[in-house]
């Protein structure tokens, strides 16, 4: 990654850290795709085969011929013998509601508060004409894998989430296909996801997009303002409203937002006017179906995408006329599966049960069949499952089962799933069959007696059947995710071999250089610590409660880290005011080595002070950024700071972020006051930095004015500006940097009296130059996250960027005091904890979205992803930048030869290490999370805890490698430009 | 730097951390089984009630140079050092994040007197302010070459009871719901731990450099 045309060493350290690279992303990509497959899925629709019982072996029968919608609709009906219930559906999906608040918690009804601001849906309940259900949702809970899931009855693959910004047409069987197959006709309105879904369905369609968060009013307004035409029109089948905006509300303000009741009275509307519309219409033959339902819940902060049981549960109430009952108890704990949405619905409408799906039908929605009718439908759920568990356990028959039921054959299935599903499939089938047969005895209490048995047996055998499926671990090839992580192990023992080579060459250098050092050779507490922290952080991602609560991992390794340097730095100033007489011998060292930040001359006591108070100052301030955000998933309700500041004034907030960008521009404005030849380009620079801090501060103002408008203009723009202003200035100061620090001026050359004058200034140059470009990036990089982040992050920014000026501060005040690897590991792991520290965790739920679209005036996939990524990695990232600031500092150290001032040495002493040890950290991070996946794959919280956290591995990777890019960008171009002026300068001179 | 005149055997050190252990597991009687768990602030107190006097009346004894201080001047040292010490443990724990609420807050400083007692209060009776000796039980490498058996008694325990709260607190975080994982029971168990394992090696430390030391004279 280094330089490319450096003496072999350097050349081959970077040839081998870019093979290896290219290794890592190699595996990855062949585990991800081996180990988020697209679930293999039945192709294909279901036809009017689904009515048969399905022949062993070959699965798939003949092509039937197509035919019109009416012949195929008559033709569904005659074979299913169950005339459809309902001939008309209003889907409405309220983006986001619990169920919870309509149908309370655990036996209890809702608080009264979410009583009164549903008066009309809670009459419908409570007067038993409508049916609840708490329809538990699979994790992800995100908007578009659980769209598919409700209309295919799949539950989808986990990657689905990725694609959730990306949708692209459904092409699996579902129930709007089959709806519309059979000649109805769908109209949509709402979350233009659904166009995206099914981009030719629909004969009219008038999308909205959920991507600005912050509107909650225009969005369902707009979905709102078709409804009286279209209930006015007969001519459509299905109508899908999809209203979004309580989800927005959430997002904004949690479930406790003062929006929400508000919202809740809105929906409730929605429900008094379609019902009316419809019920008005019951007089002629139309019969139509109101289904209510949610896509997922929320948490208490508002969001969704993991699975607690907040986010999980989703609201299905369905409003028609055989639902309704004399008798009713409308707050019990109704549970049911989000997917049982699917069958119940097709086989409420006359059309087959989609191919793959895994959800069983909900008995109470057909009240109005009679008792032969009801296990009719039991059994065609049952022979659709049938054929999904042949696609899944190909030597799985029913007349096998029946066979060795009879005793015929014996143990055809060694494996006991088999054998069970085999018993209750045949119990099911005996039992409605000896209900049929004993349909015409005369005593109604037996009838209802093997009535009851025959619902009893199918509803074990489908319930049975459709946990299995959800839970089967979808075949995974096995053999290319083993390759894919040999891949990935041996770019992780290729970094190693890097590192461990130029230890030994380094070591090998030292003793030739100093033989002082020799004492550095037996091993530190510090890097004993390092080394067995990273151990024990593999080893606690095997538990997926360590992963939970990875925040306390990295808190605790690097709190350590830095109590350990605290016990050094003690120990270092005991030992050194004991050998005082030593103390003046060593100052003319440390004078070469200081760097800007205390380059004014310190004698010997303040720069202890200097380094036991920035070791103090990272320690404490660690303490309150764990404390800022309690994080995790099993103790996420403690009270943290953030908690007690959301509850207090909103001003206080406010002034803690005004705060937090004047101490950015403030300790911005020092460190350049630091650089010696001050210069009107870096002044130019200055300026623009505390324009975009009064941008920030703008943004916060007018943001802070309008928390309960929709998405301002003003705001938007003010963003847009920054974003210009930052990028303009920042690539300005990259470019600029080498050009415009002297190689040659007065003041140097009398300052370095002893060593060759050009060497000092050569360095300078470059250490000033990537002291510039470093801060710069650092202080522009903490103003767009205080743009981004939300309100109550600033302060925990402000102190991330604290600590990574202490650390810097603390380093360089005495370079001997740490070795480089560790002062760089001990930065990364700053990163991390800081990661945890900005309110993020292992779950998807903890995603900032709502910032994701600041600034972003038109919808755009990509950006919106930056932003996220930006918001979610910028503690990491930040710390990344500060390693440019960084390697200004140790790239001086130990250059004492002129034969050592090649610009390729210097690059290779400033950059291999800090790019390296990253990449080598996050190497095993990755490789042995990996492995850890690939052991946990049947592991029951495989899709709730270890997939996410593997995507945050991944794109903490990415984070890595951008990193370690920019860095290592950064330093070349500096070091070509000045060598080539420190050339031009000799040409010229001699 | 060896002063001959505080030369312990082995067999008085055994004594020593006999007698320490003694304080431990009299307290650990006298509050009842289970107490920690039950009452951790209470069981905390006993113990380091228990244990104070023990501890610093012991290491007095030993004390660096017994001709210029005196007994009680030790121990005068070791009383003064019981709640520094305590600071500096309190810090560190709540450093590593050790929850600062009222609730806890006597559990706290009882557990941190108690890891004073593990840590800080030998050294203080035994060195004083003595920099050059704390600075060597501060650094790990007096493990490497051959030092005082006194120095092995304070600086092996501290060490063992130091790692053992760390290794301790690890189970904190996990949701297995029991009560002690709650702060600081399995920590004073981990710490606990630590000392009596710092005890016993070192024992073994001395034992070894007593031997060694032998062979040398011998030849």
């Amino acid at each position: 990654m280094a330089a490319a045309a450096s003496p072999p060493t350097g050349a081959a350290v970077a040839g081998w850290t870019m093979v290896s690279v290219l290794l890592q992303v190699v595996g990855l990509c062949m585990f991800l795709y081996g180990f988020f497959p697209v679930k293999p899925t039945l192709p294909g629709f279901s036809g009017v085969e689904s009515y048969r019982m399905p022949s062993c072996g070959s699965a798939g029968g003949g092509e039937e011929p197509a035919l019109p919608p009416d012949q195929l609709r008559s033709l569904y009906r005659e074979l299913s013998e169950v005339p459809p219930v309902y001939d008309r559906l209003v889907l409405m999906v309220i983006d986001g509601l619990p169920a919870e608040f309509v149908l309370g918690r655990d036996g209890k009804p809702p608080s009264k508060e979410m009583l009164e601001s549903m008066p009309y849906t809670q009459s419908l309940l409570t007067g038993c004409k409508a049916a609840g259900y708490h329809a538990k949702a699979a994790p992800p809970t995100v908007t578009m894998p659980r769209l598919k899931a409700m209309v295919s009855g799949a539950i989808g693959g986990f990657l689905d989430v990725a694609f959730n910004f990306n949708t692209q047409a459904f092409l699996d069987d579902n129930l709007l296909d089959q709806l519309h197959m059979i000649g109805y006709k769908l109209v949509m309105l709402g979350d233009e996801t659904w166009i995206k879904l099914f981009p030719t369905l629909f004969c009219r369609q008038d999308g909205v997009s959920s991507f600005y968060v912050k509107d909650t009013v225009e969005v369902d307004f707009n979905v709102s303002r078709h409804l009286e035409h279209e209930l006015a029109a007969k001519d459509w089948n299905v109508l899908v409203l999809h209203y979004l905006g309580l989800d927005h509300v959430g997002h904004i303000g949690g479930r406790q937002s003062v929006l929400m009741p508000q919202k809740l009275k809105e929906m409730d509307d929605v429900i008094r006017r379609v019902h009316n519309a419809v019920s008005n219409l019951q007089d002629n033959l139309d019969k139509t179906l109101l289904v209510v339902v949610s896509d997922h819940g929320m948490t208490e902060g508002g969001n969704h995408g993991g699975s607690s049981c907040e986010e999980t549960d989703s609201l299905a109430l369905f409003i028609g006329h055989s639902v309704e009952s004399s008798y009713c108890s409308p707050y019990d704990q109704n549970e049911a599966l989000q997917v049982d949405l699917a069958p119940t619905l097709s086989l409420l409408f006359g059309t087959p049960i989609p191919k793959n799906n895994i959800g069983v039908l909900l008995p109470e929605l057909f009240n109005s069949l009679t008792d032969d009718q009801k296990l009719r439908t039991f059994e065609l759920n049952s022979l659709q499952f049938l054929r999904l568990l042949q696609a899944q356990l190909p030597a799985f028959c029913i007349e096998d089962c029946i066979d060795s039921k009879n005793g015929l054959g014996i143990d055809i299935f060694p494996g006991s799933v088999e054998k069970k599903l085999c018993h209750l499939l045949s119990e099911a089938f005996d039992s409605h069959h000896s209900s049929r047969l004993h349909q015409r005895s005369n005593f109604k209490s037996i009838e209802a007696g093997y009535y009851g048995n025959a619902v009893n047996a199918y509803n074990e055998f489908l319930r049975y059947a459709s946990e299995w499926l959800s839970h089967r671990a979808t075949n995974k090839p096995f053999y290319l995710l083993v390759s894919a992580i040999s891949l990935m192990i041996i770019s992780c023992l290729f970094l190693m071999g890097i590192v461990y080579c130029l230890f030994k060459g380094k070591s090998l250098s030292q003793v030739e250089h100093h033989s002082e050092w020799n004492l550095d050779k037996h091993w530190h507490l510090d890097e004993v610590f390092i080394i067995m922290g990273i151990f024990l952080y593999v080893i606690s991602l095997g538990s997926s409660s360590f992963v939970e609560e990875e925040q306390y991992t990295w808190h605790y390794l690097t709190s350590t880290l830095y109590l350990i340097f605290l016990i050094k730095t003690t120990q270092s100033v005991l030992k050194e005011s004991n050998s005082a007489a030593v103390g003046t011998e060593r100052n003319v060292f440390y004078a070469n080595n200081c760097s800007y930040v205390t380059s004014c001359k310190l004698i010997p006591s303040k720069r202890d002070g200097y380094k036991l108070c920035t070791v103090l100052f990272i320690l404490i301030s660690g303490r309150i950024i764990r404390a800022w955000h309690q994080g995790g998933v099993n103790w996420v309700h403690f009270s943290d700071i953030s908690k007690s500041l959301a509850q207090a004034d909103s001003s206080i907030v406010k002034a803690l972020q005004l705060i937090s960008v004047l101490a950015v521009v403030l300790l911005y404005s020092v460190s350049l006051l630091l650089l010696r030849p001050r210069k009107m380009n870096i002044l130019i620079v200055w300026l623009s930095h505390l324009f975009c801090g009064i941008l920030v501060v703008l943004h916060i103002w007018q943001s802070q004015i309008n928390t309960s408008l929709p998405a301002e203009h003003s705001t938007t723009s003010i963003a847009q500006i920054f974003f210009v202003i930052t990028s303009i200035s920042v690539t300005f100061t990259f470019v600029a940097s080498p050009w415009i620090f002297p190689i040659h001026s007065m003041e140097a050359e009398s300052t370095s009296s002893g060593s060759n004058p050009k060497t000092a200034i050569h360095l300078q140059g470059i250490n000033h130059s990537m002291f510039l470009t470093g801060i710069t990036y650092a202080a522009f990089w903490c103003l767009l996250q205080l743009l981004l982040q939300q309100p109550i992050n600033a302060i925990p920014l402000l102190l991330i960027f604290l600590q990574m000026i202490s650390s810097i501060i603390h380093f360089s005040t005495d370079t001997s005091l740490h070795k480089k690897w560790v002062q760089i590991v001990a930065m990364q792991f700053l990163g991390l904890s800081g990661h945890f520290g900005l309110g993020n965790t292992n779950s998807l739920a903890s995603i900032d979205v709502a910032g994701a679209f600041i600034g972003i005036s038109s919808y755009s996939t990509v950006l919106s992803g930056i932003l996220m990524f930006i918001i979610t990695y910028g503690s990491p990232l930040l710390l990344y930048l500060g390693m440019v600031v960084y390697s200004s500092i140790i790239s001086s150290d130990g250059i004492s030869t002129t034969e050592q001032l090649k610009w390729s040495c210097i690059l290779d002493k400033m950059i291999t290490l800090p790019c390296l040890l990253p990449l080598l950290v996050n190497s095993i991070a990755l490789t042995s999370y990996t492995i850890v996946l690939l052991f946990m794959r049947n592991h029951l919280f495989v899709w709730s805890v270890f997939s996410p956290k593997y995507l945050y591995v991944c794109a903490a990777t990415v984070c890595t490698y951008a990193g370690v890019f920019v860095l290592a960008v950064t330093a070349v171009y500096i070091v070509i430009v000045l060598s080539f002026r420190m050339r031009n300068y000799r040409d010229k001179s001699i | 730097m060896v002063d001959e005149a505080t030369q312990v055997s082995a067999f008085g050190a055994a004594a020593v951390h006999a007698l320490c252990i003694t304080g431990l597991t009299a307290a650990d009687c006298f509050s009842g089984r289970g107490a920690l768990v039950s009452d951790p602030a209470h069981a905390l107190r006993l113990l380091v009630v228990f244990e104070a006097p023990l501890v610093i009346a012991v290491f007095s004894l030993l004390r660096r140079d017994p001709k210029r201080c005196s007994f009680l001047k030790a121990a005068a040292r070791g009383l003064l050092g019981l709640p520094v010490g305590a600071l500096l443990n309190a810090f560190g724990a709540i450093v590593l994040g050790a929850p600062v609420g009222i609730k806890y807050w006597t559990a706290t400083t009882y557990w941190s007197l108690l890891m004073s007692l593990f840590t800080f209060v030998p050294a203080a009776c035994v060195f004083g302010a003595s920099k050059v000796n704390w600075q060597n039980v501060l650094s790990h490498s007096n493990y490497c070459r051959p030092t005082n058996a006194v120095d092995y008694m304070i600086s092996a325990p501290a060490h063992g009871a130091v790692i053992g709260a760390w290794l301790g607190a690890w189970p904190m975080p996990l949701d297995w719901e029991r009560t002690w994982q709650e702060w600081p029971i399995c920590v004073t168990y981990g710490s606990v731990a630590g000392y009596l394992i710092g005890m016993a090696i070192s024992l073994l430390l001395i034992v070894v450099t007593r031997k060694r030391r032998d062979r040398a004279k011998a030849d």
